[in-house]
């Protein structure tokens, strides 16, 4: 991970001091342990800020949509797709961006560690290839790091970025065997009274703050649907159906798009898991149309164009 | 006639589906009348969010025919 | 309800008489209630059901029938026969729209052309015994079928058979049922379609059956040369499970009483068979109506030896008679598509003979200026519909007004007998003056038949015709609730009270008014872009003629005779130099178009020749791009001097016709690169292309043994009679199958052809001496950038896709733009030739009008609220919506959108509406909906 951190430094350093770039966006060190903080640096003093370690998991590429000049960013292999999405969806062009790819070696969940220890704060972490050491007052703590994966991390087949201009490492290996779409199985084998009672009581604990829709790249609109008034989709209050949905909104709008990065999943307060939403429609978008999403440039995403040999079998 | 009956929103296509609830009413063939119809020019127009605004207000089924 | 007398005259100036039946029923006044069928004592056979219902004697055509207004059939009319008993129409007709003693009409109009679209009757399988038609309730023609599958059927569109009213288990199809049958009653000819027809009549009862369906069709050939026509065939065979027996069928007889029907038929391979079905089906073919032979005679029109209307190759919609036109299957049996080309291309002639007469009898409209209804809070004036008893008879429309009246916004209310009377229009208008009424809400029938009259009652009144909603409270309330007055009266109430909150909502909207450039561009000098070249120009309109190669003609020039005979080397050199010599066309030889811009009525196309570009401004735009003849990689092509495809063999022909002198064996082998998993289509031609080579073998000698190796023969129409001439002058034709596709090899330069027969199953080798394959028809690689250019949609052979495959086979999705020949698809001369016309009247209509008015109710940005996505660019399959190049947010041109919504249903952001369908205007109705 420290080779990783002086390669971006590196990387960065020559970009700016070269003026190749007006900006780099990547991780600092957070204010506390497992959260690291996107950072912005446009001077090459700043360069020595710029961190990596497993707990990198917030999606960069949210921070790209309509901004003007040259731009470095860093990228896993989840935020290299999505910046093929906002490529795709006009919010930055390609001649714009130096991408300093990421092999991603997976993100760690801080919410595993933490519930792993009962609590007990967490002062400081360390980290080798396979293991993660929480450290706090009386107490050093080591996890197999397989053991605490972001759960998107632990079935993702697209590590290595597919974009990139620089590639500060070898390419790691990608995972194969693995049963990507056991989760959404669970929900497809419920009835449909089950499935509904089983969403209520998903999103019973949220409280509308949005947090979701704020670190998801995806979500770029000026006026997001929730905060318009003419017409009103939708009420103000956590009444529960405004709730239930905000959340099957948001999730169609991730339709054909989402790279299952798991932002959203990190940066909920209440811990809700509302990957359970988008999943689902990442299984059905690739089922029903062989797509990923932010795979390629080459292909539109499949609900913004119609073939006559479309599924129809839901009419 | 005091069982329970559903509200149903239906979105009927101009050009196809609405024509042919006008010539179910031609036909003098009858239905329940629990159903209020919306006319969409095309069910391109169909938006999730119709559907999920037609819950929300309490309908009890949604109806799409285009 | 008219025929023609008698025609006066010549081209330019004929005087026609016509005569009008009495319709007995006013169409001013019939308000298509329905009140005088349900009246009626008479049942009568209803002939549009096949004779498989009945009907009343006072009736509606059929339920789309247009004009929507009743018929007395003064034939069956217990009045007209007992003279003035019964009158229960009369007595009931809620508007006082019948009138028994109406008479006859006797027209006389005065017109430069005539078009005779007379149609086709279907073949009448009595005289037939083969089949125990007529004898047997479960055999039914086609048309029988056609009735039993459709919803406003006998059955309601239950598939059931006659005999037990039960669903069949088992259906046959027979074909070819009196077409390509010589004998006496019979037609010679093939009908052309009812290949395609069974295949999709097969396709749909396998979608209505409740139990699966074994549907097997008995074929001699299958003829699927029509456009797609060939992918739906595999489908219904290879997917759907339709079962296709090549046989000749020997008889069709009963078993004992148990409705089931018992063919007997020789299969392909010859052997006997039997079996049961529980329903056959006669394919029934297309003829001449008898009335149209009288007709043809009354007008001194030729017809041909099977009564169809003589036409040439070259001029396919022109009788014998100048100015007297034919179109659809009086010229020949023929389907849809190429039947609406052919009335297109009648338009196109007509219209040039009567060049100087256009826009002569037009009459402008007086325009009633607009009321500027900015700043007025929303005044809502409900009209409730009695509709006579039709709506009040069920709904309590008193208690309805009564309940408008406490709607907000809602200051005038008004019940009404009939709304769409005149004395209540003129009333309205009254109202909307004295009440100053910014929106108005009439709850009556439906708005697909009425608004337009109402929309037009709001302009006269100087009101914006969209401040203008309806709820609809008699087709889908009050009379498919009538035995629940209530419930009917509460939804009613429902109805206007979401069209009333709708209506609070509407805006004001704008018809823009764009001029249309007076000129077009034909892309593609072929026979197909010259004919439009010439269509366009022969009306006065300048085109730009743009070809790529060095010389017009494209593979016209090519092509030696028409399957009829007629030289099309002569004919096409005589189109060249008219072309080249007309004053209003501007050829561009060796050109390209590398830019396009623009949209119906205004486009800017780069055209470059060389070095040199022009900018050229048009209205419209027509594809002719052609295709061209595949280079086979198969069967040896290229390794021997003896090895041909079609074009080639027929100018060796003519170059060297001593070389075919002593050829004792010739073979043709086709679907060379058509039909085969890669190319799944037909290429329609080369049938018939082969048999006329084969005939012209056999002139320069008789001896010659030819053979044709084939999967079907699809010589398709009147072109079966080639086919029967190479059958009788000796011309052996061998049936292969796909999967066993005949060999050519070459030893000591010499070739040999192995092909198994499919009939006698065993394989025959054949020492040809020239080998000629009929190869595919493919379309230029080049058409993608014209797709580009001008966003025009193809099919996944590379093929331009039409609008709708039946009924706008020249249109392209994007206005303005038409197409015309191969670039469609694979067609003979004739048909290439009729949809150049086609193509050209359809761009005259648009260039004729001189301005368009967009439609209003299009999609529109909020740019605020866009985030420049790009997904409605993608989305919109007209062209319309675009990135603004400097903000990057979508824009729709108003003149190209169709009002689909399908941006505004794709956009997250919701930046983007649709005009008179306002996201905020369908929330308000579906919360009302819901509201009580």
């Amino acid at each position: 991970m420290l080779k990783y951190t002086s390669k971006i430094r590196e990387t960065a350093r020559r970009l700016l001091t070269e003026h190749r770039v007006d900006a780099v966006i990547g991780f600092r060190k957070g204010t506390v342990p497992m959260i690291c903080q996107p950072v912005l640096i446009t001077t090459p003093q700043e360069v020595d800020t710029l961190y990596w370690d497993s707990f990198c998991g917030v999606n960069l590429a949210n921070y790209l949509p309509k901004r003007q000049g040259p731009i470095a960013i860093v990228a896993k292999g989840c935020d290299a797709r999505n910046i093929v999405v906002h490529m795709s969806e006009n919010q930055i062009k390609r001649d714009q961006l130096f991408i300093i790819g990421i092999p991603c070696k997976a993100m760690g969940d801080r919410r595993k560690i933490t519930r792993a220890l009962n609590g007990q704060e967490v002062l400081e972490v360390t980290e080798d290839a396979d293991t993660i050491v929480a450290k706090g007052e009386g107490f050093e703590m080591p996890f197999n790091k397989a053991d605490v994966l972001q759960d998107n991390c632990a079935i993702c087949i697209h590590r290595n970025p597919v974009i990139y201009d620089k590639l500060i490492g070898e390419p790691v290996p990608e995972q194969d065997g693995i049963d990507r779409y056991a989760d959404v199985q669970k929900l497809e084998a419920m009835g449909a009274d089950e499935r509904w009672n089983y969403f209520q009581d998903l999103v019973a604990p949220c409280i509308r703050c949005y947090a979701c829709r704020d670190v998801c790249p995806l979500c770029y609109c000026p006026t997001c649907f929730v905060d318009e008034s003419r017409p009103q989709w939708l009420g103000k209050s956590i009444d529960p159906t405004d709730t239930m949905t905000f959340h099957l909104l948001r999730a169609f709008h991730c339709a054909g798009r989402c790279t299952d990065c798991g932002a959203c999943e990190q940066a909920c307060p209440m811990g809700i898991r509302v990957r359970r939403f988008t999943r689902k429609l990442e299984k059905d978008v690739l089922e029903l149309y062989a797509y990923e999403a932010g795979m390629t440039m080459e292909a539109r995403p499949p609900l913004d164009v119609y073939r006559p040999d479309d599924s129809g079998d839901f009419i | 006639m005091n069982e329970w009956e559903p509200k149903i929103i239906a979105f009927l296509c101009n050009w196809c589906s609405y024509s042919a609830a006008d010539l179910a009413g031609v036909s003098r063939l009858a239905y329940p009348s629990n159903i209020r119809v919306i006319r969409i020019p095309c069910t391109g127009l169909m938006s999730p969010k119709f559907i999920l605004n037609a819950f929300r207000h309490g309908a009890d089924g949604v109806w799409v025919s285009g | 309800m008219s025929e023609v007398q008698e025609v006066s005259g010549e081209a330019g100036n004929f005087e026609v008489t016509v005569l009008q039946s009495p319709r007995y029923i006013d169409t001013d006044l019939c308000i298509a209630c329905g009140t005088c069928t349900e009246k009626c004592p008479k049942r009568v056979i209803d002939s549009f059901n096949a004779g498989l219902s009945r009907r009343k004697a006072a009736y509606l055509a059929y339920p789309q029938a247009v004009p929507q207004k009743y018929v007395i059939d003064s034939k069956n009319c217990i009045y007209f026969k007992k003279k003035g008993r019964c009158m229960a129409c009369k007595k009931f007709c809620p508007a006082d729209a019948v009138n028994l003693d109406e008479e006859a009409k006797v027209r006389k109009m005065r017109v430069g052309a005539m078009v005779l679209a007379t149609g086709f009757a279907p073949y009448d399988p009595l005289s037939r015994d083969t089949f125990s038609y007529g004898r047997h309730p479960n055999v039914v023609t086609s048309l029988e079928f056609e009735r039993i599958l459709s919803s406003s059927g006998p059955y309601q569109g239950h598939m059931v058979r006659a005999s037990d009213q039960k669903e069949p288990k088992r259906i046959a199809w027979l074909q070819c049922v009196g077409s390509r049958d010589s004998h006496h009653g019979a037609n010679p000819y093939c009908s052309t379609v009812c290949c395609t027809y069974a295949i999709k009549q097969a396709l749909i009862a396998k979608e209505h059956s409740t139990e699966s369906l074994d549907a097997t069709i008995f074929y001699i050939d299958i003829r699927t040369q029509g456009k797609d026509f060939e992918k739906y065939y595999m489908r219904a065979r290879d997917e759907e499970g339709i079962r296709f027996v090549k046989s000749k069928i020997d008889r069709v007889l009963p078993v004992d009483d148990t409705g089931k029907l018992m063919i007997r038929y020789v299969d392909a391979a010859g052997k006997r068979i039997e079996e049961e079905f529980d329903m056959v089906i006669l394919s029934v073919g297309l003829s001449v109506r008898k009335d149209t032979v009288s007709l043809a005679e009354k007008l001194g029109i030729e017809l041909d030896q099977y009564s169809f209307s003589a036409t040439s190759s070259f001029a396919p919609v022109e009788t014998s008679r100048p100015g007297i036109y034919a179109c659809g299957a009086f010229q020949g049996p023929k389907d849809i598509p190429y039947s609406v080309m052919q009335a297109s291309a009648a338009a196109c002639a007509a219209g040039t003979r009567l060049v100087e007469a256009r826009g002569t009898l037009v009459r402008e409209k007086p325009r009633v200026s607009e009321r500027v209804i900015a700043g007025e809070p929303p005044r809502v004036g409900v009209f409730v519909c009695n509709c006579g008893v039709n709506i009040g008879g069920i709904v309590r429309v008193p208690e309805v007004v009564a309940y408008a009246k406490t709607l907000p916004c809602v200051t005038y209310v008004e019940e009404n007998l009939f709304t769409c009377s005149q004395d209540t229009q003129d009333k309205m208008k009254e109202v909307i003056k004295e009440h100053g009424l910014n929106r108005i809400v009439v709850a009556a029938c439906s708005p697909r038949t009425h608004e337009t009259l109402f929309q037009e009652t709001l302009t006269q009144a100087g009101l914006n015709k969209y401040l203008f909603e309806m709820a609809n409270i008699r087709n889908q309330c009050s009379w498919v609730h009538s035995n629940d007055p209530d419930r009917a009266t509460e939804k009613a109430k429902d109805l206007v009270r979401m069209a009333v909150a709708k209506s609070v909502r509407l805006d004001p909207l704008e018809e823009v008014k764009l001029n249309v450039i007076q000129a077009g561009i034909v892309i593609g000098g072929g026979l197909a872009g010259m004919t439009v070249a010439l269509g366009l120009a022969d009306q006065g309109f300048p085109v730009h003629l743009v070809e790529k190669e060095k010389a017009l003609a494209g593979h016209g020039q090519k092509l030696l005779k028409t399957w009829k005979g007629e030289d099309v080397g002569a004919f096409v050199a005589e189109v060249v130099q008219r072309v080249e010599e007309h004053p209003l066309i501007s050829v561009h030889l060796q050109s390209t178009v590398v830019e396009a811009e623009g949209f119906v009525g205004n486009f800017r196309s780069t055209i470059r020749t060389g070095d040199v570009t022009e900018v050229v401004e048009h209205g419209t735009a027509i594809i002719a791009t052609g295709a061209h003849e595949l280079k086979p990689s198969d069967y040896h092509f290229g390794r021997h001097p003896n090895i041909f495809v079609s074009l080639d063999l027929d100018r060796t022909i003519v170059t060297e016709p001593e070389r075919f002198k002593d050829i004792k064996t010739a073979v043709f082998i086709q679907c060379v690169g058509s039909r085969e998993p890669q190319r799944r289509y037909c290429s329609k031609v080369c049938c018939t292309h082969s048999i006329q080579s084969a005939l012209r073998l056999k002139e320069l000698n008789p001896e010659m043994e030819i053979y044709i190796l084939f999967r079907d023969i699809r010589t398709y129409g009147q072109r079966e009679d080639i086919y029967r001439e190479a059958r009788a002058r000796g011309v052996a034709f061998i049936r292969y199958s796909l999967d066993e596709k005949p060999k050519v090899d070459i030893s000591d330069n010499k070739l040999r052809v192995t092909v198994k027969d499919q009939m006698i199953q065993v394989p025959i080798r054949i020492d040809a001496e020239i080998v000629t394959l009929a190869s595919a028809i493919v379309p230029p690689a080049d058409n993608k950038l014209l797709s580009k250019l001008y966003k025009l949609a193809m099919n996944e052979e590379g093929y331009f896709q039409e609008a709708h495959a039946k009924l706008r086979p020249v249109d392209f999705a994007v206005d303005g733009v038409f197409m015309a020949g191969l670039a469609h698809g694979p067609k003979p001369v004739e048909e290439s030739i009729a949809q150049a016309q086609a193509a050209a009247a359809r761009a005259v209509c648009l260039l004729a009008a001189r301005t368009i008015y967009t439609s209003a109710e299009v999609a529109y940005t909020n740019a605020a609220y866009c985030s420049g996505c790009g997904v409605c660019v993608e989305i919109c399959p007209f062209g319309a919506a675009s990135a603004d190049a400097e903000t990057g947010k979508a824009q729709i041109n108003p003149a190209q959108c169709k009002g689909c919504g399908l941006c505004v249903a794709s956009c997250r952001s919701g930046a983007l509406n649709l005009n008179g369908f306002d996201q905020d205007q369908t929330f308000a109705m579906i919360d009302e909906a819901l509201a009580s």
